[in-house]
């Protein structure tokens, strides 16, 4: 009987175990066809032009990608640039000195709310709260500019880098606080010295995740950024992207950009892989050094 | 309940001076007593102290003579604390002995660690806690308006019942008190470390990997580093809150040894819910019973001869 009643759960067991496996054999085989079609499309399309040329205008030769690749990376590093501290520094609000304040909970859901605005939206405010405001300080017809564009990546940034850092914060010990403040420590030096530093793992990946959502996104740079065929360093100016020389090239007629756009896919996801790789690696590392491994 | 009695190999003899003012250097060995039927006062019930406290009366503490006669580092005076409308401490009035190191014990929940925590305010952190009373280090008061929390926490070193070594190395670990206090220079605080980790008996085992990080150690060596971390800046009271509750007994051994040593130098205040160690490590004993101090004197005279018939079977295991 008792034997009986081992089988059973046994088989249960198994069928569980088959269950899970077939699933994520699934979730796998999808994810390497997909990178694979990329990829036999993409790398036909890719050469050494495609890295150092920029668009010609002739469309039977459309040059290369060299500034969307660039004008992608310049706007990614600034979007961090604005969206990371604000929104770390959010989340040790919301997580260390929420309690001693008003608006944490007001603030909790709004960070919610925005998480799931749709891009679109976010393209348009930038549109409004940015290229606007300063065409008008300029006097310029339209300001459409990289610094409007990285706002609208870096206002999709902050409130996932905001929740992340609350919720990591949160996972923290509390012991390393009282370990922190019996020795004498104010609250900032707690704060900054070991309850940040304890997380820095977890919270770099959760920027990490921040920044390969935005690094997908063409919605909010089309009424901010705008893209441009040019190589320009300078984020005053409509600034190009991978995304948006993307979307021009697949929704255009002609055969040779649509190839080159499967190529920018292709990079956009080597971007991303190694974005996720690096601090990946970081995080180990560090994960490492908490374990004592280093 | 105790968590375990050691069988006592010495009964005390009968008239064996254990009172004696004349106490020589080396801490006497303690031990825990059998029971033993000793002549009953209350009429009534075996207990009328522990009686009256479940009454919810605060009886006088018995304090001994002993205890009185020492100077006096630490002054808590009729302190009260409440956790929202719960009191955890009931007029708690006890000198703590300058230089010595004073145990509390009591079962569990019965107000010994709210009671250390109280000394350096890390009762401030939790919402709805309220005090009365005083409590002096040194003739400061700790708990008057106007008082640097964070100037009186220096003053005082912590070790908690987990060991709570911070995520970095070692070094930095130990120093950490100095650093935030602004210790910028290198050799400082490479001898303020070093002196540290000598004092908590763990320089030869960690000298040689300073920078290797403090979570790779076991956890008896955690604590140790988490001592050395709270005596960096020189306390002038240490407070040990059940620290080898989460060792295992070689390590807690060396805990205790190192207790004693520091106790040269320190004063300590320790909370421990294990007798023996109570009786090992300690000069004073405190017995505390639902946020009451029950009987307070010198450990020998607590767990030999007891003024309270409370305070034997509690120490001897038959209640608790
Ligand atoms: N943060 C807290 N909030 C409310 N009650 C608490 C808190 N901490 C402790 N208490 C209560 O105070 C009493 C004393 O607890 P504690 O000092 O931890 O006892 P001990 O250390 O002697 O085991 C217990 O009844 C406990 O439930
Ligand atoms: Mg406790």
């Amino acid at each position: 009987m008792a034997s009986a009643r081992f089988e059973t759960r046994r088989l249960t067991s198994d069928a569980m175990f088959g269950v899970c496996a077939a699933c994520a054999a699934v979730i796998v085989t999808l994810l390497l066809l997909v990178s694979g079609y990329l990829v036999f499309i993409g790398a036909g399309a890719i050469n050494l032009s495609f890295f150092t040329d920029v668009p010609t205008g002739d469309v039977a030769q459309p040059g290369g990608m060299r500034h969307a690749i660039e004008g992608t990376l310049i706007l990614l590093a600034l979007a961090a640039a604005i969206g990371v501290p604000l929104g770390v520094a959010s989340g040790v609000y919301l997580s260390e000195y929420s309690h001693e304040w008003l608006f944490a909970s007001p603030m909790r859901f709004i960070a919610d709310v925005l998480t799931g605005v749709p891009s679109i939206v976010v393209g348009i405010l930038g549109y409004e709260l940015v290229v606007v405001p300063v065409s008008r300080w300029t006097s310029n017809s339209v300001s459409f500019s990289g610094y409007a564009g990285a706002a609208a990546l870096a206002f999709i940034m902050i409130p996932i880098v905001a929740r992340t850092t609350e919720e990591m914060l949160r996972l923290v010990p509390k012991t390393y606080r009282e370990g922190s403040l019996a020795l004498g420590a104010s609250k900032a030096q707690t704060v900054l010295r070991v309850v940040l530093p304890s997380a820095f793992g977890s919270i770099s990946t959760g920027i990490m995740l921040a920044i390969a959502r935005v690094a997908g996104e063409t919605a909010p740079l089309l009424f901010t950024a705008l893209g441009s065929r040019l190589l320009t360093r300078d984020p005053s100016e409509p600034f190009p992207s991978l995304t948006l020389q993307i979307y021009t090239y697949a929704t255009g007629p002609y055969p040779e950009q649509k190839n080159l756009a499967w190529a920018g896919i292709l990079v956009l996801l080597a971007i991303l892989f190694v974005v996720n790789l690096l601090i990946r690696v970081v995080a180990s590392r560090h994960a490492a050094t908490r374990m004592g491994k280093s | 309940m105790p968590a375990s009695m050691t069988h006592p190999h010495s009964h005390p003899q009968p008239g064996s001076d254990s009172r004696s003012d004349a106490r020589p250097e080396a801490r006497p060995e303690v031990a825990v007593r059998a029971p033993s039927a000793l002549p009953r006062g209350g009429p009534a019930s075996a207990y009328p102290i522990i009686d009256a406290i479940k009454r919810g009366e605060t009886p006088t503490p018995r304090i001994h003579d002993s205890v009185r006669a020492e100077p006096v580092i630490l002054a808590v005076n009729n302190f009260q604390l409440w956790y929202g409308q719960s009191k955890a401490l009931h007029g708690i009035t006890m000198p703590v002995a300058k230089g010595k190191v004073t145990a509390l014990i009591g079962p569990s929940g019965c107000g010994k660690s709210t009671l250390l925590r109280s000394v350096n305010r890390l009762n401030d952190l939790i919402e709805g806690v309220r005090v009365e009373g005083s409590i002096d280090l040194n003739g400061n008061s700790v708990y008057a308006r106007g008082v640097d929390v964070i100037d009186l926490r220096k003053r005082l070193g912590m070790v908690f019942q987990k060991p709570n070594p911070f995520p970095m190395s070692i070094f930095e670990n130990v120093v950490y008190a100095l650093r935030i206090s602004g210790e910028r220079n290198k050799k400082a605080l490479a001898d303020a470390c070093e002196k540290a980790l000598r004092q908590a008996a763990l320089w030869d085992e960690v000298k040689d990997r300073l920078k290797a990080s403090a979570m790779g150690l076991s956890g008896g060596q955690q604590q140790r580093l988490c001592i050395a971390r709270a005596i960096v800046s020189e306390p002038e009271v240490l407070l040990l809150d059940e620290p080898c509750s989460a060792l295992d007994p070689i390590a807690t051994l060396r805990i205790e040894e190192l207790i004693h040593e520091i106790s040269s130098r320190y004063t300590v205040l320790i909370v421990t819910h294990n007798m023996q160690q109570a009786a090992r490590v300690s000069d004073y004993t405190a017995f505390m019973y639902l946020g009451r101090l029950v009987e307070y004197g010198r450990t020998a005279d607590l767990f030999q001869v007891p003024q309270l018939r409370e305070t034997e079977d509690y120490v001897t295991g038959r209640f608790g």
